[in-house]
């Protein structure tokens, strides 16, 4: 008996998914009726609750498009498991700024797509701020989709942003680029040198929108006497001077982070072709015309956070370099640097 | 010949010696470390080693031999002398390792897939590791699954490597009498659980003592730059180190890449002493890597924690881990790591 391939994906994404989020995720994606639910046991082992589900939605004749669905609620409550990469449209020079039809351009994109490829699975799902996120199994001229590397794209129609899932099956990346393009009524795409796990940071770093977060918050801790022990009975010019210097590198890191949350990212890179310079070491590669070629990655669980604490850690000096500082102004985490 | 350049050591007489002979005799590496912790200048001259040469392996020993010991991660020990071990009783040793690691198995102190396997022991001579002739013979011990069909006699798939040896191990041979062999390095590639059945049993019967060798940030440097003052013919791999980060709360690492042509040409405009780096000479290099660094970031990698270095030569981590890549300077890694393993026995 031939399986067939709703069936499969249905069973795929209920299998991945996790048991204390199981309800809340077949609720949101809708296609089970209450009834059906209660019927089922969801305290049994998951392979079992697996089979009843997927029994159930054999029963409802899933289509791949229900199932492709679904598997998009599965991808949006667990985005951090993607890679996400940037892509910035813009229109031509004079383009109008027509007036965005949602239903259009999902009917466009898949047109552009199916005539590429013949073999491909679209679907679609509306999401907020004006948001659609799109899932895309690839296929060939000559082979079924593949379901089960899938590509996602999430597009702000009020934005020229889309933001795409790093995909194995990259050779399909410039047919989605131009599918996004023309469907949105842009005229180029560009890939920007931002990527991260975290979709809801490079939201927040693209749309500008990270410094508008204001939390209360409780302010600097002003610089206790008593951390510096004995020492107070001692030289106190020495302890003033550290204090002010102190409260100088807590200023100065303020001022450059800003007060609230940073934007969540994993890592930098830099790929420096720079002449090396230094005046300790003078003679060093004097005569040297070539640049050092060099491939600096900063990662952490939260770079930002971690990059602000380094100056008032005594690890770097404060102000903290502007290629470090200007990763959420600029938008970019990849960056290659060149002597001028 | 000694591989060191340092005149005043005297050959260690017997461990019973009081503590200034100990240091009197020690290696230049705790001699500089000594010095630094007494903040005095012990020794005149400032502490060098030799730049590893190139095949330092006996002639008739083909170098494709040591081929599979290359591009694995070892995870290294040192480790006290063996009481009374012979390189004849190898048939023995296999017999009652192979029946230890079996009730060891039955006891179920050790979970792990395929333990249903039928495995074999084996022991071996690695004939021409070492670095000179009183250095005693390397040994390899490998764990293979064998094969469940009984027709097939052919050697199943190695599971567990572990081999032992001694790279210029002048300063610890003198110290022991004729009952020990001295084989201060200890590698292992394989599962955790085997290495500790395996320690166990070479604990029991030679009465020796193995310890995790890590490598402070220190070594860390004089590998790097060690490696990068190699003559490579062409270089397979980048130049590339780690840092830590100490901040809270959240972590940071700085992976910090050079390509290994500019590393050399950094070093060679570093270097001054033909055929030996000095302290003076590593510790420039760093400061020029840092110095580049800070340039661009504004950061202090000096106040950061090195964890690993990689170079086309080899590649280390602080937890004691080496992958060597280059068998031309083989044994020039396998001499650093001996002196580390003995200076951590002492």
């Amino acid at each position: 008996m031939r399986r067939e391939p709703a069936g499969d994906v249905v069973r795929r994404t209920i299998l991945k998914i996790p048991l204390t989020e199981m309800m809340t995720i077949l609720k949101t994606w809708n296609f089970l009726s209450e009834n059906q639910l209660q019927t089922v046991n969801f305290r049994q082992r998951k392979e079992s609750l697996v089979q009843d589900l997927v029994l159930l939605c054999e029963e409802n004749r899933a289509s791949l498009n229900d199932a492709a669905l679904l598997d998009i609620i599965y991808t949006q409550f667990h985005r951090h498991q993607k890679v996400w990469d940037v892509f910035q449209m813009s229109k031509g020079p004079g383009e109008d700024t027509d007036l965005f039809d949602m239903e259009q351009f999902k009917s466009s994109f898949k047109k552009i797509l199916k005539r590429a490829l013949k073999n491909v699975t679209v679907s679609f799902r509306d999401a907020e701020e004006n948001a659609v996120w799109i899932r895309i199994a690839w296929g060939t001229q000559y082979r079924k989709p593949n379901q089960y590397k899938p590509a996602y794209v999430v597009y702000y129609s009020q934005t020229p942003y889309a933001f795409t899932s790093s995909s194995q099956l990259k050779s399909n990346l410039p047919l989605l680029g131009q599918a996004l393009t023309i469907a949105s009524k842009h005229h180029q795409i560009v890939k920007m040198d931002l990527r991260s796990r975290y979709l809801d940071s490079l939201k927040a770093i693209v749309f500008k929108q990270y410094n508008q977060i204001f939390e209360t918050h409780n302010s600097t801790t002003p610089l206790q006497e008593r951390s510096l022990g004995l020492d107070i009975n001692m030289d106190s010019r020495i302890i003033h001077e550290n204090k002010t210097e102190k409260e100088r590198v807590q200023r100065v890191t303020q001022e450059i982070f800003g007060d609230y949350p940073q934007p969540r990212l994993e890592f930098a890179q830099y790929k420096l072709e720079t002449k090396f310079k230094s005046d300790l070491n003078g003679g060093i590669l004097a005569e040297r015309e070539e640049p050092l070629r060099c491939l600096v990655k900063f990662s952490s669980p939260h770079l930002l956070e971690a990059l602000k604490s380094l100056a008032p850690a005594g690890i770097a000096d404060a102000p903290l370099s502007p290629l470090l500082t200007c990763i959420p102004n600029k938008g970019m985490n990849y960056f290659k640097i060149r002597d001028k | 010949m000694d591989s060191y350049d340092a005149p005043e050591s005297t050959p260690r007489q017997c461990a019973s010696s009081g503590l200034k002979d100990y240091f009197i005799g020690a290696t230049p590496l705790q001699k500089r470390l000594e010095s630094v912790r007494k903040q005095t200048s012990f020794i005149p001259t400032p502490p060098r080693r030799k730049i590893p040469q190139c095949s330092q392996l006996q002639e008739d020993v083909d170098p494709q031999k040591f081929a599979f010991l290359l591009h694995k991660q070892w995870t290294l020990y040192s480790l006290t002398p063996l009481y009374k071990f012979s390189y004849t009783n190898f048939k023995e040793y296999s017999k009652l390792l192979n029946a230890f690691i079996a009730a060891e198995k039955q006891k179920g102190l050790a979970v792990e897939v395929g333990d249903d396997f039928n495995i074999k022991v084996i022991f071996s001579t690695l004939l021409g590791m070492k670095g000179t002739q009183r250095d005693p013979e390397a040994f390899l011990v490998q764990i293979l699954s064998k094969s469940q069909l009984p027709s097939e006699h052919r050697e199943g798939k190695v599971l567990w490597t572990g081999w032992f040896c001694c790279i210029f191990g002048d300063s610890l041979l003198e110290t022991v009498s004729e009952d020990f062999t001295c084989l201060p390095l200890f590698l292992a590639n394989g599962a955790e659980t085997n290495t500790a059945i395996i320690g166990t049993w070479f604990q029991k019967t030679f009465d020796c003592y193995f310890r995790p060798l890590a490598i402070n940030a220190f070594n860390l440097s004089w590998m790097a730059a060690m490696w990068t003052a190699c003559k490579m013919d062409h270089y397979m791999a980048t130049t590339e180190f780690l840092w830590s980060v100490p901040c809270s709360p959240q972590s940071l690492d700085i992976s910090y890449a050079i390509h290994p042509e500019d590393a050399k040409a950094l070093w060679d405009s570093v270097h001054k002493t033909p055929g030996e780096v000095t302290q003076e000479e590593v510790d420039l290099f760093m400061d020029c890597l840092y110095s580049h660094f800070h340039r661009h970031f504004k950061i202090h990698l000096s106040a950061t924690r090195l964890v690993r270095v990689s170079t086309s030569v080899a590649s280390a981590h602080t937890d004691g881990k080496i992958k060597i890549l280059c068998h031309k300077y083989l044994i020039g890694v396998l001499a650093y790591l001996t002196e580390l393993a003995i200076f951590q026995i002492e």
